[in-house]
């Protein structure tokens, strides 16, 4: 479990991240979401024990990112994907990951099982001996989460793991922290791609300086938007609308062609009522659907009205 | 000890330098220009410059030509000894302890003799003084004297004084010395400058600090990475540059290398100079975002050592044993004080907050 108590990071006179609140449960893929500069990238190099809060404290899997001892601890169950790949370009994949395996302490032959098995997960195997400067971006990348991942960490902090790369690798990259939580694993992810967060994510937080939001995807639009309905009628019958407008549950009410659109308080307690009444005025209706929001929706909604730092 | 963390971070580098042809163009170019052509273009002009046989410390001496190696003893019919004497002609004569003005001597054999004012003409002297004398022809051992003309003889006197070139051979020594201290200062700053500012433009130290390694493991490993090509670099020059100089030596008559002052000089001031190159190598690239600035600054730390160069040229700081400790001393201290601020200014916070 990642606990984050009142985590906060300045930098001389700015503030990066302020009193940031979060349980990140085990085998769990967390999302950090954000516009640029809302202390993401910080709030994982602190959780990464790569920089230490100005205020505040984070315990991961027990061990506190203030304490000396825990920080060695940390280093050694967690994983890291920078922002930026940091490979060794003159070298080959295949020393680029055995270097890192050493500094983790890896023994040999551990060290070059571990790196066959994430190299072929990725499909890189046969290219092990190719300097990674010759390599494509997507390949790149896969290089650098197969380092985050080589001595096996319980807990994996990835920064935009899928920026810049085309939807083929894109969808390899989701597909692997997608089974990596299936293996057990505890994943941060920072992006900034919404479909992504909402497809991969079980929670995430909104964040901007300071925590905006938290929760699963799907759930962050409840509160923040009215529900609406769209009604799809055979036929068009604009007297329906004026017999709607008595409605006290209808908040509003748009007609357009032979749909509705209907802003309901409690549609689970409303639409049987409702229908009920437009079947009875003679309404043959084909459709009833409750219109969804998008995470990204929700981020814009949420950046515009309280996310201002 | 070394920890496996700092040992794994010099191993890649050194990896990473085998495929950077400024790295290791520097690593083999350097060498071959201070351990090849330095000591040729120093030493072969002495050698060809210097004079055979020995310089004589006499107050006006002048020899023109040598003794024909043929040359015999001259016999001798009849014996002098134990006398005083003035304006005579001596010839085949066996000279013995005695005193002889306004003469001329001719095929004879002299002995623990003072002459004044005489012609010598193939003649044997030993242990004889001579005063005002036009020597010919002759042999001798053990002179003393003054305003000597020696023509076509071979007379070896008891003071002997060192030639302008028999002066310069030390001086050339030290020079070449100094020159082989500049190398580990300077690859340092190429290698090193590399190693670090690299790392930072390549943004791959973030993954690294990310990992078990401590601050100290990255430093030494960092460290150590600059050193031991740097060092192995410095100690083939030496190889190579001290057997051309030793060849040239050899032919002078001079004691070969090493001497202490080498000993010294390229096993315990060089690799203090080599730290000292690192370390400041350590500071300046924590303030630059670029190799070649790095670089560019980094070659204001051999000044210290071409100060020392300047000095010793200059004949201000001589070179011994004693000045290689004391020297070293002040090395070691420098590199106590940037340790400590390197180490101060090589933590993950700074590399990761500051550097970038």
């Amino acid at each position: 479990m990642i606990k984050c108590n009142a985590l906060t990071r300045r930098y001389d006179d700015i503030t990066a991240i302020s009193d940031l609140n979060l349980t990140i449960e085990d085998r769990e893929v967390f999302g950090l979401l954000g516009p640029n500069g809302a202390g993401k990238t910080t709030t994982m190099r602190m959780l990464a024990c790569l920089i230490a809060p100005t205020s505040g404290d984070a315990t991961i899997g027990g061990h506190s990112i203030l304490d000396l001892r825990g920080q060695q601890e940390i280093r050694r169950i967690t994983g890291l994907l920078p922002e930026a790949p940091g490979l060794y370009d003159t070298l080959s994949a295949h020393a680029n990951l055995d270097f890192y395996g050493k500094l983790y302490g890896m023994p040999q032959a551990l060290r070059e099982r571990s790196i066959k098995e994430v190299l072929e997960k990725f499909d890189l195997w046969d290219r092990r001996d190719d300097a990674v400067g010759t390599f494509s971006k997507g390949m790149r990348q896969k290089v650098a989460i197969a380092r985050a991942i080589l001595h096996d960490p319980t807990y994996l902090f990835l920064d935009e793991p899928t920026a810049g790369l085309d939807p083929k690798a894109s969808k390899t990259v989701r597909d692997y922290i997608v089974s990596l939580r299936e293996e057990g694993k505890t994943i941060v992810i920072n992006t900034h791609n919404l479909a992504e967060a909402e497809r991969i994510c079980d929670r995430v937080a909104l964040i901007n300086g300071r925590t905006i939001q938290v929760g699963p995807p799907g759930n962050l639009a409840r509160g923040l938007f009215a529900r609406t309905l769209t009604v799809t009628l055979a036929e068009e019958d604009p007297s329906l609308a004026e017999g709607l407008e008595s409605f006290p549950y209808i908040a509003s009410i748009e007609t357009s062609g032979t749909r509705l659109r209907l802003t309901v308080k409690d549609p689970e307690q409303n639409n049987p009522s409702l229908v009920k009444w437009l079947v009875e005025k003679g309404a043959r209706v084909q459709f009833v659907e409750e219109e969804e929001y998008s995470l990204e929706d929700v981020y814009l909604r949420l950046m515009e009205e309280g996310g201002r730092r | 000890m070394i920890s496996d963390n700092a040992k794994a971070v010099m191993r890649k580098d050194l990896s990473e330098f085998r495929r950077q042809k400024l790295v290791i163009g520097s690593i083999i170019a350097m060498p071959l220009i201070l351990g090849i052509l330095i000591p040729l273009s120093m030493f072969a002009p002495i050698a060809m410059e210097a004079p055979e046989g020995p310089t004589w410390d006499v107050e006006n001496l002048f020899t023109q030509g040598r003794l024909d190696p043929s040359w015999d003893v001259p016999e001798t019919a009849s014996t002098l000894e134990s006398v005083e004497t003035a304006d005579v002609a001596l010839q085949n004569t066996r000279v013995v302890n005695a005193t002889i003005e306004r003469a001329v001597l001719t095929e004879c054999d002299v002995r623990d003799s003072t002459l004044k004012n005489v012609t010598i003409d193939s003649c044997l002297l030993e242990n004889v003084n001579l005063y005002n004398c036009v020597v010919t022809n002759s042999r001798g051992a053990g002179l003393d004297g003054e305003t000597i003309m020696s023509v076509d003889s071979e007379l070896v006197f008891e003071h002997e004084r060192e030639s302008e070139l028999e002066k310069l051979i030390p001086m050339f020594l030290n020079t070449t010395l100094i020159l082989f201290i500049i190398l580990p200062v300077t690859l340092p700053t190429i290698i090193a400058s590399y190693s670090i500012v690299g790392e930072k433009n390549n943004k791959s130290l973030e993954p690294i600090l990310a990992s078990p390694t401590t601050d100290g493991e990255l430093l030494l490993g960092k460290v150590l990475s600059a050193f031991v090509p740097s060092m192995a670099s410095t100690l083939g020059a030496v190889a190579v540059g001290g057997a051309i100089i030793n060849i040239f030596l050899s032919q002078l008559g001079e004691p070969l290398l090493p001497n202490l002052t080498w000993v010294l000089g390229i096993l315990l001031l060089a690799p203090l100079a080599c730290i000292m190159s690192i370390l400041a190598c350590v500071i300046v690239s924590s303030r630059v975002t670029d190799v070649r600035a790095a670089q560019q600054v980094g070659g204001f730390i051999v000044m210290p050592v071409i100060v020392l160069m300047f000095g010793v040229l200059a004949g201000v700081i001589l070179l011994t044993p004693l000045a290689m400790l004391a020297i070293s001393g002040a090395f070691a201290a420098a590199n106590g004080g940037l340790y400590y601020f390197a180490k101060a200014i090589f933590n993950r916070e700074d590399i990761l907050v500051r550097w970038a």
